[in-house]
């Protein structure tokens, strides 16, 4: 029972097995996956089992003569056999060999009055079936089938089946619809005894195994063995036996089962899932589509805009700290069309608009996240689409607060004056002040000249008036240059501003949107690059 | 059906007695007079039928349930006498009985079983002792009470409980099996030696070891055949061909009669009356042809129902479609292939289907009957794939010209090119005239398509031949197709061939015993044993019952014409349901259509709830648009928008900043738009998946929204914010007092508007009170409501036209149409009244 090193090939195809059926649940049909996981219990349990016993199952309608045949092959009268129809109702079984098979028998939920063994030393010349336990079931079409899906289980579960037909029934739907056109790929694991041949000529038989070869080949049985057998006569009893003596002496017919089963339920599995171009599917999210996702949720939330605004913001309020005064005394004269609707408040609300903080829209967040999934999605199926999409959205409700209670921490406070504004204010009031002090001097000397303590003769020195007045001018143009220099400062430090800010922005919309967004999407998508990649580890 | 015996164990008295009934009801009535005189000293003449098959059928249902009721006087009797006589009996009769024939045979089997119910005297008195009176009258000291009391409980109840079992105990267990085969080996005399043995043992020990009843029911089965070659020809309703004694031909009506009459089981009443029931039989009603006017209307109704029937159309492939599909194709071939031709003309001769599972001898048997290689035989599976019909030359033309199975193409020879949808039609004189065989392919071969016609002539059927065999006779194929038959109320005959003359006996009983558990017990059967078939036909010997049962038929009018009435009636009793249930399926369809159309109104109608209110509660001035604001208020623009008049220069303001304000108003917008689009899309598609499979089909591709919605949202909310604007220039203009020495920008103005809408009807913010003062609460109200039905507006047509999408995969799928299935209703209806 060295399970790996004497079934090469079947225990990885088996895991693939599991992981399917692992990360099947919500994306793969619902019986599909229970068929998986059925195999896979089964394939665990036999293998578990018996090696050394191989399980032949002797089906067919009823009527065709299982229960004959199995008495014909164990030499002994141990099932019923009869003229009613059906005769058998419980599974009978012959074992050759006892030693370990009870567990098999069991698990095979054979009763125990209906187990017979050959004890070997009856079986002179019969050691190659060594190791067979033969099955004798319940038919599969009378009207007591149709509540007993006993045969239906026991097929299943054997290693190799005899269909054994009649030249009444070979043809029948019952038989090939239900289960030989199932049986594409199980050639090595089913025979067809074409039982009651006694009651044929030679030539009727020769003609009717042709075209029951014919009709087995139609239904995708590439190699049908067919077995002309009479349990009467017994004539074909001999073949039969060594049919089922090779299967049983090489020990491979519960994993030649086993494989044919599992490629079976492959296929089935690409019916519903095909692998096709999934496996070129992202499994992760690339570097352009977090961009693009970071991008959109910036959008969402205004990044660009709250920068610009911030700009524009920083530059308009600043002309009121640093610029030049005289213009601005100069507004005030001008009458506000704002008073003249008795809004005169409302410019302090305006003011108060610019303290409001960044926020995320709720739609444009859930779009741009839409549109992630959109993209990665592309040609999977419908199933894994969905379950990319919901992933995606898992977390979308949090999302707009998320960004805005992330993003508020580093928005832009656009009411702040910087200090330096306050200086350069007090500067222009200096210079203003300065400016007024010139005037005085000037209107001192012109007005009243000589007339000045000693102490202020300077004042009315009229030499020093020419002076004075380019010195006013000075001072009224340096204020007008600092204004404007200390504006683009402004401008300038808004702008680096701007940029700085956005790139904290950014930094932190990616960051929010990986946690919230790509980490799930990129959970599903391993999913569903792991599921792909075990049904290709299926299909060995 | 491995069950305990002790079930099974009253069976067997119960059978031989109610195969007594059976017996006697019939034909046997009067034979049966003579035989007690013949027998007389034993009361226990009276159970003689016993042994066979099919008197099993009808005494499984009563007998099984009497077993709690030993009742004292009949204990006794069955005690005393049986034993002795019977044995004596049972040897002599068979041998002495060469003239008598049928009647003897009835009788000797009936002895011994007789000795077997006696046997069970615990079990079984009061049935035993009533049937016993019923016919023969002799025991009315046991009548009173048995037709009243328990015979009733028992007949009622017991029927379908019991017999099953009854049957397993008789054919699956081991030992009886081995039992049987002891006896079979054991010489003939010993047999009933042992049988004997039995019958002496029992009576003593009140109950008997479990299997020993089942045994003596199986040995004693077994024996007669074995045992005595004369004694396998019963008195059931079975037709055996009987190579050593010829029957003549009127015991072959007698059986045939008695075989038409129902067992009807339970029936205690009817055991009582059964003898007087037998006599009354033979005024048989008259079937007179139809009046011409009741033709008339009947034609009528039945053209309609054709006409509505073929409007029918099952657009969507709901579960069950395909099986409605089939069933209106059925109705319509059925209608077209039988029931109008056969209202009109329904003197034409009858058309007997012989059908069955591949392999059975159905084309055998037809040649056997027509004594010419009429329809091919062999040894492939399937044989048959064209009809073959045939005929008596004077019948042919009926055939070839008639209405009857009109859609199918005759031809006289079967050839491969010929596919589906041919039939060939054979003459020959060896058929008696007014019948008319027809031999069909398969219904359970691989080749499905033969299926589909075997069903089509057996819908044009008048009669119904089903051929099964000793293998197949346990097939559920054949039970459904005999069921569908029991279902049409088709006049059946079953023809169980193949069998194999040392399983007969055993094959019949319970062959027959499943018939009658299925409610087909009185059906005319015949059996034809496993022979050498010659070049396609079975030997003479084996058709002779067939040949009288079908010369009968041509002779007797009356009956075959009642055949045909009675086949008819029941096509147009299945009319009943199968019309209302075609007429449901179409309902139900509309009723899916409806449903989800409703699905895409609910889901696009929350989807523009949704849009309603993110543009009230303020949701749409977040992102973007909240910066833009920030921006048009903080850098000045939102004062410069209003001016003095006459100023000269009217502040233009910076455009970009105002344009990029308005695109991103439309952007928010159209984001909400487009994210409940997506919602509204995805949950259309979730409903109809968790509708059904189907619904999941039709909306396979549509769960996101059309490519173009973002493009007709753009487009849309631009031409919304064109019209603001618009609104905001024409009607704006209100406060008089205002635009007097203050002017505005219309474009600033209708996005401050657009702010103010949008951030909710209630807050008091700077857009509001500034559009307010600017523009009057009147005319804002005014422009607020326009401006908002408008958006809706806009909205609603985006989406009709995505709902739309919906609708037309909807259409694609199938539109079903409603009235339909009132017409269908009312044709049903009118259907009854010209009947």
């Amino acid at each position: 029972m060295t399970a790996v090193t004497t079934r090469p090939g079947l225990a990885p195809r088996l895991t693939a097995l599991t992981k399917i059926v692992e990360l099947g649940p919500g994306r793969l049909d619902q019986k599909v996956l229970s068929e998986a996981s059925a195999l896979l219990t089964r394939a665990g349990e036999r293998l578990k089992l018996s090696s050394e016993h191989t399980v032949v199952a002797l089906a067919g309608g009823t009527g065709s003569g299982k229960s004959s045949l199995f008495n014909a092959i164990s030499g002994l009268e141990l099932s019923p056999t009869g003229v009613r129809r059906p005769t058998t109702a419980r599974t009978h079984a012959c074992v050759w060999g006892l030693e370990g098979a009870a567990p098999l028998l069991d698990w095979l939920q054979i009763q125990w009055r209906h187990r017979f063994a050959r004890a070997s030393a009856l079986d002179k010349g019969e050691s190659q079936l060594h190791g067979l336990i033969l099955l004798d079931l319940p038919d599969h079409d009378s009207i007591r089938a149709l509540t007993d899906t006993e045969a239906d289980r026991l097929i299943g579960l054997a290693d190799l089946v005899v269909w054994v037909l009649d030249p009444q029934k070979y043809a029948d739907a019952s038989t090939h619809r239900r289960y030989v056109t199932d049986l594409a790929g199980h050639d090595a694991m089913t025979v067809f005894a074409l039982n009651q041949a006694d009651k044929l000529s030679t030539e009727e038989l020769a003609e009717l195994v042709i075209d029951l070869n014919d009709l087995l080949r139609r239904e995708g049985v590439e190699h049908p063995s067919v077995v002309p057998t009479s349990a009467v006569s017994g004539r074909g009893i001999d073949s039969l036996k060594s049919v089922i003596s090779g299967a049983v002496s090489r020990r491979r017919a519960a994993i030649h089962k086993l494989e044919a089963d599992l490629r079976r339920l492959e296929r089935r599995l690409t019916e519903t899932m095909p692998v096709g171009e999934a496996l070129s599917a992202p499994a992760s999210v690339d570097e352009a589509r977090r961009l693009g996702l970071t991008d959109a949720l910036c959008d969402a939330v205004g990044v660009p805009a709250v920068g610009e605004a911030m700009e524009n913001v920083y530059a308009e309020r600043s002309s009121r700290w640093v610029g030049w005064p005289y213009p601005r005394w100069l507004a005030k004269f001008r009458p506000d069309p704002l008073k003249s609707l008795r809004l005169d408040d409302v410019s302090d609300e305006i003011r108060g608009i610019t303290t409001g903080s960044v926020s995320a829209q709720a739609a444009e967040v859930s779009n741009a996240v839409q549109a992630l999934a959109d993209g990665l999605t592309v040609g999977m199926h419908p199933v894994w689409r969905t379950a990319v999409h919901r992933a995606a959205r898992s977390r979308s409700s949090q999302l707009p607060k998320v960004l805005t209670e992330d993003l508020t921490e580093v928005a832009p406070e656009l009411d702040r004056v910087p200090g330096w504004w306050r200086i350069l204010k007090i500067w222009q009031y200096f210079l203003v002040g300065a400016f007024v002090g010139g005037l005085a001097w000037l209107t001192v000397g012109l007005t009243v000249p000589g007339q000045l303590p000693a102490s202020l003769q300077l004042l009315g020195d009229s030499a020093a008036l020419p002076w004075v007045g380019l010195m006013m001018a000075s001072v009224l143009g340096l204020g007008a240059l600092s204004g404007i220099a200390s504006r683009n400062f402004v401008v300038l430090g808004a702008s680096r501003e701007r940029e700085r800010l956005e790139r904290e922005m950014r930094r932190r919309v990616a960051a929010v949107s990986e946690t919230m967004v790509v980490e799930p999407v990129e959970r599903e998508l391993g999913r569903h690059h792991a599921f792909y990649s075990a049904m290709r580890g299926l299909s060995g | 059906m491995n069950t305990a015996m002790d079930d099974g164990r009253p069976e067997s008295p119960g059978e031989q007695t109610l195969s007594f009934r059976a017996f006697t009801d019939e034909s046997a009535a009067p034979p049966e007079a003579s035989a007690p005189d013949e027998e007389t000293p034993v009361p226990a003449s009276a159970s003689e039928p016993s042994g066979e098959p099919s008197a099993e059928l009808g005494a499984s249902s009563s007998g099984d349930e009497p077993s709690d009721e030993p009742e004292a006087p009949s204990d006794e009797r069955s005690l005393d006498e049986p034993e002795a006589s019977s044995d004596e009996r049972s040897f002599d009769e068979p041998e002495a009985s060469s003239d008598e024939h049928s009647f003897e045979e009835a009788q000797a089997p009936s002895d011994e079983s007789a000795a077997s119910s006696d046997e069970q005297p615990s079990d079984e008195p009061e049935a035993l002792s009533d049937e016993v009176d019923a016919p023969s009258g002799e025991q009315p000291s046991d009548e009173p009470e048995a037709p009243s009391d328990e015979e009733a409980l028992g007949g009622a109840e017991a029927s379908s409980d019991d017999e099953p079992a009854g049957d397993a105990e008789a054919s699956s267990e081991e030992e009886p099996e081995a039992w049987a085969e002891l006896a079979e080996l054991a010489a003939p005399a010993d047999d009933e030696g042992a049988g004997d043995e039995a019958a002496g043992d029992e009576p003593a020990d009140d109950e008997p070891a479990d299997d020993e009843p089942a045994d003596d029911g199986l040995r004693l089965a077994d024996d007669e055949p074995e045992g005595s070659a004369d004694v396998r020809p019963e008195p059931s309703a079975w037709h055996f061909p009987d190579p050593q004694a010829e029957q003549d031909s009127d015991d072959a009506q007698a059986v045939h009669a008695e075989s038409a009459e129902p067992a009807v089981p339970a029936e205690p009443a009817e055991l009582v009356g059964a003898e007087q029931a037998a006599v009354e039989r033979p005024p048989v009603r008259r079937v007179e042809p139809l009046p011409p006017e009741m033709v008339a209307a009947l034609t009528a109704a039945l053209d309609a129902l054709r006409e509505s029937v073929s409007d029918l159309r099952f657009g969507l492939d709901l579960p069950g479609a395909a099986e409605a599909r089939q069933a209106r194709a059925d109705l319509l071939a059925q209608l077209k292939d039988y029931v109008l031709p056969r209202v009109r003309t329904n003197t034409a001769p009858a058309l007997i289907v012989v059908a069955g599972s591949t392999g059975a001898g159905k084309s055998t048997l037809v040649n056997s009957l027509a004594e010419k290689n009429i329809s091919r035989t062999g040894v492939r599976r399937p044989t048959t794939g064209i009809p073959v019909l045939v005929c008596h030359p004077d019948d042919r033309q009926w055939f070839t010209k008639g209405d009857l199975l009109g859609g199918m193409r005759r031809i006289d020879k079967p050839s491969p090119e010929d596919g589906i949808g041919s039939l060939v039609v054979v003459a020959t004189e060896k058929l008696p005239q007014g019948v008319a065989l027809l031999d069909t392919p398969d219904i359970d071969s691989v080749v499905e398509e033969h299926h589909e016609i075997a069903h089509r002539m057996l819908d044009a059927a008048d009669l119904w031949i089903f051929v099964t065999t000793a293998a197949r006779y346990a097939d559920a194929p054949a039970w459904n197709l005999l069921r569908l038959a029991k279902e049409r109320g088709a006049r059946l005959a079953i023809v169980l061939s193949r069998v194999q003359p040392k399983a007969r006996e055993v094959v019949l009983k319970h062959f027959v015993r499943m018939l009658t558990e299925y409610g087909l017990g009185e059906v005319d059967r015949f059996v034809i044993g496993e022979t050498k078939v010659v070049d396609g036909r079975l030997p003479d010997h084996e058709m002779t019952d067939l040949r009288l049962w079908l010369a009968e038929l041509s002779v007797d009018e009356d009956r075959r014409a009642q055949a045909v009435h009675e086949t008819l009636n029941g096509v147009l009793d299945s009319f009943r349901t199968r019309v209302p249930a075609l007429a449901r399926h179409l309902e139900g369809q509309v009723a899916f259509r409806t449903e989800l159309r409703a699905d895409v109104e609910a889901a696009y109608m929350s989807a523009l709830a949704e849009i309603d209110k993110a543009t009230r509660n303020g949701m749409l001035v977040h992102g973007e648009v909240l910066a833009r604001w920030q921006d048009f208020a903080g850098s000045g623009d939102l004062m410069r928008t209003i001016q003095f008049r006459k100023r000269g220069r009217s502040g233009r303001q910076a455009p970009e900043r105002v344009t990029a304000f308005r695109s991103a108003l439309r952007a928010g917008l159209e984001s909400v738009i487009v994210a409940a689009a997506h919602r509204a899309a995805e949950e259309v598609v979730a409903r109809w998946r968790h509708r059904s499979e189907l619904g999941g089909t039709i909306g396979a591709g549509l769960e996101r929204p059309s490519d173009e919605l973002v493009r007709h949202a753009t487009r849309a909310i631009a031409a919304w914010q064109e019209h603001v604007t618009e609104l905001v220039r024409t009607e704006g203009v209100a406060k008089r007092s205002v635009s007097k020495f203050v002017s505005f920008d219309a474009d600033s103005l209708s996005l401050i508007f657009m702010v103010a809408m949008f951030s909710g009807g209630t807050v008091e913010g700077v857009p509001h009170r500034l559009v307010n003062a600017l523009l009057g609460a009147e005319s804002l109200r005014g422009i607020g409501a326009k401006a908002l039905s408008d958006l809706r507006a806009r909205i609603g047509m985006l989406f009709d036209e995505e709902s739309m999408r919906y609708v037309q995969a909807l259409d694609s799928a199938g539109i079903p149409d409603e009235s339909t299935a009132t017409r269908l209703y009312q044709a049903t209806y009118n259907l009854e009244v010209a009947r």
